[in-house]
């Protein structure tokens, strides 16, 4: 009997531990998500008077005075731990918020977007306000219902019209309704190591690298710095979608489309035309005739193009302006041994793939919650609007940037307001850290007609089926281009038949 | 009539006491049972139900029948991630089985420094996968700034592909994911062994055995029962293979180890497609199902004989 009341007592202690490991976890839970549930507590305040459309259950009051109701926003956009004078300029922000909008609360909530994190997050109800996304996720997180439509909140301000149309268009969807906002624009280039250039003898007289113009050149070009230097000419992509990302714009150069819009809708692949296939030839050669790029392109991917290009193991890369504090903040590059050219031509035209890296805004942000963070971002100086409060935000940047070594460059316009573009103008003027020789060719590049926008269908699934050509030309010496590139237009044509084409 | 009553009641005793002890029997078990319903079975049938559905996010929107198996089987990568799934398997047999064996055995008979060696071996182990992984990317990387290629230009030879050259790629992950795991398989092995009473291998060695025969006749017998197990397990767990390519080489090159788990990641994560990520995990599952009832009838029939 002694032992049978023993035994139960293990059992109900047991038992008890666990009920308890179930209750801290849920407390635990509940202390994380506080800033949600402070949110959603003021959501319950704030919904009498929001403007409904939104079309969650509370939303059926009229619109009134929503600014002086109490917001709590969570900020995705916060910089993350290590970047203490980046957190120094976002606490300026708030600062500036709180008087601007003593109504919001801003509560700093870092998220850098991962395609592994995101669901589940969203699925949990964590999701931040207002978060930074990739240029490659609008079209599906749109289609899975997981982000904000913030059109009206947009057409209320008037920022809607200030939008340039083309990035306006890859933030939309089919019905024209907006879900995001750019936060930059970016037109591919070539940055280059100016370091590298130097060593290899390729400056002018006043010292300007002699970037190539055409891709024949930065071949020869590669050639040179290899021999000279012992680094790899050129970072050439392989490992994900970003290597097709990147050949798409060489393909252009060669005169290829790779994928069509129909006139009934439907699309057709085109990766196995003379032009790509010539495109792709020539990315085989620089590996296996003049043998100039890193040691393994198989590995390289956005990041890591980067590093090869700022610690010097590599002298040319395509990147955007949106990205200059890469290889010089991040990598250590002098922030005056940076230069971007334009993209090289081809016998096709020189060609720059443009695009927009887009904020986005919860699914479940009431349009209160929405307003405060647009707000937020007209203080960060991100918006449309030349106020006091956001030109102020703007020089802030810049100073951290100056302090922090990154290139103070134009931005590539992702708006259309013309004051804005002379606000960004006269900051760069005020704080430019570098020579705008550097940049000048780039901008006048990507200020004409050579801007392109990304392929139309599927596009990742067309970068997936090149990343595995170009994966193929690399490795092997005696890849078949034409009959490889024929089999990628095939399996792009099937996803294309399977995803657009016939589906509804 | 008194000897029928009591021969009844003692059965009602039984009974009665049988109930008791089973009721403790499951008051013990209750905590893991409400853990497995909650971690294991509830998502396992959650999975099954979201493979027959097209979802939003995680929750379902409308019920489409097999259309995401159909959308998987008629997948541009699947027959690449199916083949290289079973070459997988095939060469962690070939390459991974029988070294933890070997080492068990050369450990257990091994006399000096025994606890450097158990060290020693299970030392990878307690590395961090990610780690490793990145460690044995400077080893194979091409060119001849690689470790290797250094090591193998010492003698002469001209820079290897390593992982770059697609009909190696399977093999040397193989043997990486062998360079890390072996130690503990090992030490299971030997524990195994150190089981074995000494007395059988005293009379061995009474009677004139080697090193070799003691092994062959007393040593194999023994772990074979082990060794059965750790078979299954071996091909459960490669067969789901999924970050070591994912890492390397992020299933290339030209979908050279592109595994199916690794294609499941994709649907899920990179795609969000839930549904069609549910299907080829039951998918999967089914195959293991298949290869697990093949090993078991075939154990089963050797035992008999």
């Amino acid at each position: 009997m002694k032992k049978k009341l023993v035994s139960l007592i293990l059992c109900t202690a047991m038992a008890a531990t666990l009920l308890a490991g179930c209750g801290n976890g849920s407390t635990s839970t509940n202390e994380t998500t506080s800033n949600n549930t402070t949110t959603e507590s003021n959501t319950a305040d704030t919904s009498d008077t929001a403007p409904a459309d939104t079309g969650s259950d509370d939303t059926d009051a009229p619109a009134a005075d929503a600014q002086d109701e109490e917001v709590t926003i969570t900020l995705g956009i916060w910089p993350e731990d290590t970047l203490v004078d980046d957190i120094a300029v976002h606490e300026g922000y708030v600062a500036t918020m709180g008087e601007l909008h003593p109504n919001v609360t801003c509560v700093p909530a870092y998220y850098k977007y991962s395609t592994d994190t995101f669901m589940p997050m969203v699925e949990s109800g964590n999701c931040p306000t207002i978060f930074e996304s990739w240029f490659t996720e609008p079209t599906k997180l749109i289609a899975q219902g997981a982000i904000a439509d913030i059109t009206d909140e947009l057409k209320a301000r008037g920022w809607l019209d200030a939008m340039n149309p083309s990035i306006k268009e890859l933030l939309s969807d089919s019905n024209g309704r907006v879900y995001g906002i750019p936060r930059d624009g970016y037109a591919l280039g070539l940055m280059l190591n100016v370091e590298l250039f130097e060593e290899a003898g390729l400056v002018d007289e006043d010292g300007y690298p002699l970037y190539p113009k055409t891709w024949e050149e930065l071949a020869e070009t590669a050639k040179t710095i290899k021999e000279k230097t012992g680094a790899a000419g050129l970072c050439l992509l392989a490992k994900d979608n970003a290597g097709g990302w990147h050949f798409s714009n060489i393909a252009w150069a060669f005169g290829a489309t790779l994928c069509t819009e129909n006139a009934d809708g439907t699309f057709t692949s085109n990766l196995d035309s003379e032009e790509a296939i010539a495109a792709m030839e020539y990315v085989k050669s620089l590996k296996w005739d003049y043998d100039v790029l890193t040691a393994d392109p198989l590995s390289e991917d956005w990041g890591t193009g980067f590093t090869q290009l700022g610690t010097g193991n590599a002298a040319m890369y395509i990147g955007a302006n949106d990205a200059v504090n890469q290889p010089t903040q991040v990598n250590g590059l002098p922030v005056d041994k940076l230069s971007i050219c334009p993209i090289p031509a081809g016998p096709g035209g020189q060609y720059s793939l443009y695009g927009g890296t887009p904020y986005f805004f919860s699914k479940d942000a009431t349009p209160a919650q929405i307003n405060a963070a647009l707000d937020y971002l007209e203080v960060m100086g991100k918006a449309p609007v030349a106020t006091e409060a956001s030109v102020e935000g703007m020089k802030a940047d810049a100073q951290n940037k100056v302090d922090q070594g990154v290139p103070v460059i134009k931005r590539f316009p992702c708006w259309v307001a013309q004051d804005v573009l002379d606000a960004e103008a006269a900051i760069v003027e005020e704080y430019g850290n570098v020579d705008p020789k550097l940049y000048d060719a780039y901008f006048e590049a990507t200020s004409s007609d050579g801007l392109h926008l990304e392929e139309p269908g599927s596009t990742q699934d067309m970068y997936a089926e090149l990343t595995k050509v170009l994966q193929a030309v690399l490795t092997d010496k005696n890849a078949d281009v034409t009959s490889l590139m024929q089999q990628a237009d095939e399996n792009y044509q099937t996803i294309l038949d399977a995803t657009l084409n016939g589906a509804e | 009539m008194t000897v029928k009553t009591s021969k009844k009641l003692g059965e009602k005793k039984a009974k009665e006491t049988f109930r008791k002890r089973d009721f403790y029997g499951w008051l013990i078990m209750v905590p893991s049972l409400v853990l497995f319903a909650f971690f294991v079975w509830e998502p396992l049938i959650e999975n099954i139900r979201l493979s027959f559905f097209s979802t939003k996010m995680y929750e379902v929107v409308e019920f489409t029948g097999l259309k995401n198996y159909s959308a998987v089987i008629h997948d541009i990568d699947f027959m690449a991630a199916f083949k290289n799934t079973f070459a997988y398997t095939l060469w962690s047999l070939l390459i991974g089985f029988f070294v933890p064996m070997i080492i068990g055995v050369l450990i257990s008979e091994t006399i000096h420094f025994k606890g450097f060696f158990r060290m020693a071996v299970y030392f990878p182990n307690i590395m961090p996968s990610l780690a490793t992984i990145w460690i044995w990317s400077y080893f194979f990387l091409p060119g001849p700034t690689g470790v290797l290629n250094i090591l193998t230009g010492k003698l002469g030879m001209e820079p290897f592909e390593w992982l770059n050259n697609p009909h190696w790629t399977i093999p040397l992950i193989i043997i990486t994911l062998t360079w890390k795991s072996a130690g503990s398989t090992a030490l299971i092995y030997m524990a195994n062994i150190s089981s074995i009473s000494p007395d059988l291998y005293e009379a061995a060695t009474i009677d004139g055995a080697g090193i070799w025969q003691r092994v062959r006749h007393i040593t194999l017998p023994s772990i074979f029962g082990i060794g059965k197990t750790m078979l299954i397990l071996q091909i459960i767990s490669v067969f789901q293979i999924m970050y070591e390519p994912m890492i390397f080489k992020n299933g290339g090159p030209n979908n050279a180890s592109i595994s199916l788990m690794m294609l499941m990641y994709r649907y899920g994560y990179r795609d969000y497609n839930v549904g069609k990520a549910a299907a080829l995990s039951v998918l999967v599952c089914m195959i293991l199902v298949v290869l697990s009832g093949i090993y078991m009838k075939a154990t089963a029939q050797k035992e008999e004989a």
